[in-house]
């Protein structure tokens, strides 16, 4: 009786294609919609920069056959496809013989080992905070404290980076800027080169977390607080249960649901959500490969970030729906949860 | 990234709770009002600026290059917060670039809303095909991240000015809106107003505007002020990677100028601090009325922080009064209550929910108390329990089993003393299983929280309390959602007598159920009392089912005992006229009577009235009911009332007085 029906598998799945089709139609359309086209712009500039360039249409038209712009909008839309299923984006723009792919993977593992550790972090300091913030029999004096971490919550967490670059980096001089890395440790397993490496992640996580807990605080107080007026908390006070398996069983186990699928949206987007923060500190992730992508318009590289986002954040919402009904017994029978 | 999930079913209260124009209005609340008072500040310093300041600076070459504010050294009096490395006047880049930051948020977030708000009601209102269509798309547009898709965006499309940047940021902000409106109008819709409404004929615009508006007014104007920031955060974020509109001034194209121009390592702080903190004060704004609006749509909220505010305001609690041991006269007593007062301390006053409550169960026996809704039944079966809820309180009297008095344990002596004496067959047992374990978890923690037995021991003892109340086993391993009404109250009874306990507190243990389910659980319950000689408190409004189950009837009006009465007593000759009136009133099939319920009404709880508290409604009302309060006597073998009809002196005991 309890886990996963066809039904359920199947609805979700083709809502997860579903998705990622929306999403990568939309990385598809969206430049063919603006005005222009990318080869006849480079060629415009190349020919801005020379004065003049001999046969101009010819090119053009070359360069369309070349990059298969010159087919049927069909036609491209199912090369596309095909190109994504093979994960074959072409050559980046701007660093011509490297591959778009190539130049994501590499950044891939700077974005994912900072972004999972801030938002674990957040997360769990969130929801605990707000837990405990929502619960009747929480100790006054941890009452009156712990509204004091909600202190950062409004303040957009690219503008608290900003002021900790110049108070902690610049002024006080304790931890480097920008960056993953300094130039004068070699790259691989050793001991100076994590170190190195950790110092740099410091004030991009805290800023992270710092700013973003609150969120998680507030939304699990309020869940919190509803599930402390439900007739099971009542009736587990009643028969005399530890205050400790109150709180996680009957408060904690039910409240965290919906915080549970928030979570993974935030996950999906450890990708993305990161652009402004590896802006800021020029940390060599995704975020910022996409945002020089975009200076430099390299259509490529744009395009293959993302393509991957969506894929990333659709599985994870994906797989999410596919735990649910183990973290919660209800969900294979109300059809719809969030 | 925040969690944001709100709990829409809360905004049940009618539209009419929400005027403006009283002092008791819950839009008073301290946060949303400081939270519009910034954001207006701020508004206000955009709109009204160019009136005092030449913003006709804030373009290059205006003044001299890298000058710091006035008050630092070398600061120059006609730009008093400095200049910037290409000379612009930094006041006047801030006074141009303020509103046009604001612009942005709210034109996204009111085209965002507006979008929502037509979608969703169409979603909850018309349903099938569309709802589904609807619902998918905002579903799998929330999955979406927004901030790359803008940046993607941007990418491809120039944005000239503002609008067209706020015309994009919108297809990000209808997602929100939406599934809030859908979820409020399925919601509202069940709602017998609005039930009401439709039947009379009202249009399904005049329902929507009329009947359900005002009642997501709160919720839908906490999804605008964190669409607005959210909007603003998106502008900002463009505009700081320099992928926003660059003709136009704004708050995050001076940092993305000022972090191009190294202005962090400079050292030229007035140039990328100012537009932060501007824009640090307006989210904090919209970060206040957010979660104050959020306090105004949830009245859980708003409860649990108003509770906490008044036990802060009234320090401690103060100790419960100890009652002197007076009445405990009865040997054979399994529960005792004894002047028991609650009182609930709510902002309008304090309600006086059960006074001077006094009576006793005998071992063995099942006391029903019975009374009107609202008259403190349940909350004095919850003062017997010791879970009376915030800003409710026990504030005088005792409750003992077994000589000890419940209301002076705390803690683990409290812990050891419920469930193992003191068991409850709670009024909703379609809520009062936790949903997310099986019944197996739910039966062994009360085990085990007073036990310490083995694996196999645990089992077998949870199978067999589901065989007597007649479950199958197999309910060991089913949750709660897979069991029916009459299935959960009787996993609730099993549960209840585990550790066979003195007492059972069942409240109005067959209310929510059909009657051929309420007959069944009403057995269930007989049969556990006469096999195990439990004593139980019976709680309900049925007199019916009273009479085939208790051995005495308590009455209770308006939070005071009225008659105590063994169950013959009450039917043959009811003494009380609140009890006559309850009897009268069961419907009977032989003869068709008048119902006679509704003369008069209760008294304000909150100021009871001197004398009798059923002086408004009794037929037989004299001068002394007015005055003096009855006390709850013995009249007949047995039989307590509190009543001056039975007081044969009362005549003279009015004149003993005015002499």
């Amino acid at each position: 009786m309890r886990g996963l029906t066809k039904e359920y598998v199947l609805q979700r799945f083709l809502m997860y294609l579903l998705t990622i089709w929306l999403g990568s139609t939309l990385i598809f359309v969206i430049p063919r919609l603006a005005p222009g086209d990318p080869v006849s712009e480079m060629v415009g500039r190349l020919s801005l920069d020379a004065g003049y360039i001999e046969n101009a249409d010819k090119l053009i038209a070359s360069w369309k056959a070349r990059f298969g712009l010159d087919a049927p909008i069909h036609v491209q839309y199912f090369r596309y496809w095909g190109n994504v299923f093979r994960l074959n984006f072409g050559y980046s723009l701007s660093h011509f013989p490297t591959e778009a792919w190539s130049m994501v993977s590499r950044a891939l593992p700077w974005s994912l080992g900072l972004l999972t550790v801030a938002t674990v972090l957040s997360f769990s300091i969130g929801v605990t905070v707000g837990s405990l913030m929502g619960w009747r029999r929480t100790p006054r004096w941890l009452q009156m404290i712990l509204p004091s971490s909600l202190a950062f919550t409004a303040i957009p967490y690219f503008m608290f980076g900003i002021m900790l670059i110049y108070l902690v980096a610049f002024e006080l001089d304790w931890l480097p800027a920008t960056g993953a890395y300094s130039r004068r440790v070699d790259p691989g397993w050793n001991l100076p080169f994590i170190k190195n490496m950790l110092s740099h992640a410091i004030l991009p996580v805290v800023s992270i977390v710092l700013t973003s807990m609150g969120g998680w605080a507030l939304g699990m107080r309020g869940l919190m607080i509803s599930v402390n007026n439900e007739d099971y908390f009542l009736l587990a006070q009643v028969k005399g249960l530890s205050p400790a398996r109150i709180f996680f069983r009957y408060g904690v186990r039910n409240a965290i649901l919906p915080a549970l699928t928030a979570l993974a949206l935030g996950l999906g987007g450890l990708i993305s959500g990161s652009i402004l923060v590896e802006f800021i500190f020029a940390y060599p992730g995704t975020g910022y490969t996409l945002y020089q992508a975009i200076i430099s318009q390299d259509y490529t590289v744009t395009q293959a970030i993302a393509n991957l986002i969506i894929l990333v954040t659709a599985t994870s919402v994906f797989l999410l729906d596919l735990l649910y009904p183990f973290i919660d017994p209800r969900i294979t029978y109300k059809r719809t949860m969030r | 990234m925040a969690v944001g999930q709100r709990t829409p079913d809360d905004a049940s209260a009618p539209a009419q709770g929400w005027g403006l124009n009283t002092w008791d209005s819950p839009w008073l609340n301290f946060k949303f009002l400081l939270g519009a008072g910034i954001v207006l500040l701020i508004l206000l310093f955009g709109l009204v600026g160019p009136f005092f300041w030449d913003t006709d600076l804030a373009y290059t070459g205006a003044g001299p290059l890298n000058k710091p504010p006035v008050w630092a050294e070398g600061g120059l009096p006609e730009h008093p917060l400095g200049t910037e490395s290409n000379g612009r006047d930094m006041l006047a880049q801030l006074i141009l670039a303020t509103p046009s930051s604001l612009k942005v948020g709210f034109l996204a977030a009111i085209i965002g809303m507006g979008i929502g708000m037509a979608l969703g009601s169409v979603a909850g209102y018309v349903g099938g095909w569309w709802d589904h269509v609807i619902r998918t798309l905002s579903d799998s547009a929330v999955t979406i991240p927004a901030l790359v898709v803008l940046v993607v965006i941007a990418s491809y499309v120039q944005m000239t000015d503002t609008t067209a940047m706020a015309l994009i940021l919108a297809l990000f902000a209808w997602p929100g809106p939406t599934r809030l409106v859908r979820s409020q109008v399925l919601t509202l819709r069940e709602r017998s107003y609005v039930r009401m409404a439709h039947l009379s004929g009202a249009s399904a615009l005049e329902i929507m505007f009329v009947e359900m508006l005002p009642n997501m007014l709160p919720w839908l104007a906490a999804s605008l002020t964190g669409g607005i920031s959210a909007a603003i955060l998106g502008a900002t974020g463009l505009e700081v990677l320099g992928l926003g509109p660059t003709r136009v001034p704004s708050l995050g194209l001076i940092i993305n100028q000022a972090t191009t121009n190294a202005a962090l390592v400079r050292g030229l702080v007035w140039w990328w601090l100012p537009p932060i903190i501007i824009l640090m004060v307006i989210f904090v704004g919209f970060f206040l009325m957010t979660i104050g609006l959020d306090e105004i749509a949830n009245p859980r909220i708003r409860q649990f922080s108003s509770t906490r505010r008044e036990r802060t305001a009234a320090g401690e609690l103060p100790p419960v009064e100890p009652v002197e041991d007076g009445t405990a006269g009865e040997e054979e007593a399994a529960l005792e209550v004894d002047d028991l007062h609650v009182h609930y301390f709510t902002p309008r006053g304090e309600v006086i929910a059960a006074n001077g409550v006094n009576f006793s169960v005998r071992k063995g026996e099942i006391l029903g108390l019975v009374g009107e809704s609202g008259c403190g039944k349940t909350t004095v079966a919850m003062a017997i329990l010791q879970v009376v809820q915030p800003p409710g309180r026990i504030v005088q009297g005792a409750v003992r089993i077994e000589e000890r008095d419940l209301v002076s344990l705390s803690g683990r002596d409290l812990r050891r003393v419920r469930w193992r004496d003191l068991a409850l067959v709670p009024q909703g047992a379609m809520n009062s299983l936790n949903p997310v374990t099986p019944i197996r978890e739910q039966m062994a923690d009360a085990i085990l929280a007073h036990e310490n037995i083995g694996r196999a021991e645990l089992e077998q003892r949870i199978l067999n309390l589901l065989n007597d109340v007649g479950l199958p086993e197999r309910v060991i391993d089913m949750f709660p959602h897979e069991l029916s009404g009459g299935m959960k109250q009787r996993v609730c009874i099993a549960m209840s007598i585990a550790l066979n306990p003195q007492v059972i507190i069942a409240d109005e243990p067959t209310s929510a159920l059909d009657v051929v389910v309420q007959r069944v659980v009403a057995q269930t319950l007989l049969e556990v009392k006469e096999r195990l000689g439990v004593s139980m408190v019976m709680i309900g409004h049925d007199m019916g089912l009273q009479a085939q189950l208790v051995d005495r009837i308590a009455v209770m009006y308006a939070g005071n005992l009225v008659e105590v009465v063994p169950v013959e007593s009450a039917f043959a000759e009811p003494l009380h006229p609140y009890t006559q009136l309850l009897i009268e009133s069961i419907p009977s099939i032989r003869e068709r009577k008048p119902l006679n319920v509704t003369e008069g009404l209760t008294h304000d709880l909150r100021d009871p009235p001197p004398g009798c508290i059923f002086q408004f409604r009794c037929k037989h009302v004299e001068r002394i009911c007015r005055e003096r309060r009855p006390e709850l006597v013995e009249r007949d073998d047995d039989h307590l009332v509190a009543c001056w009809l039975y007081e044969p002196e009362r005549h003279s005991l009015i004149e003993l007085e005015e002499a």
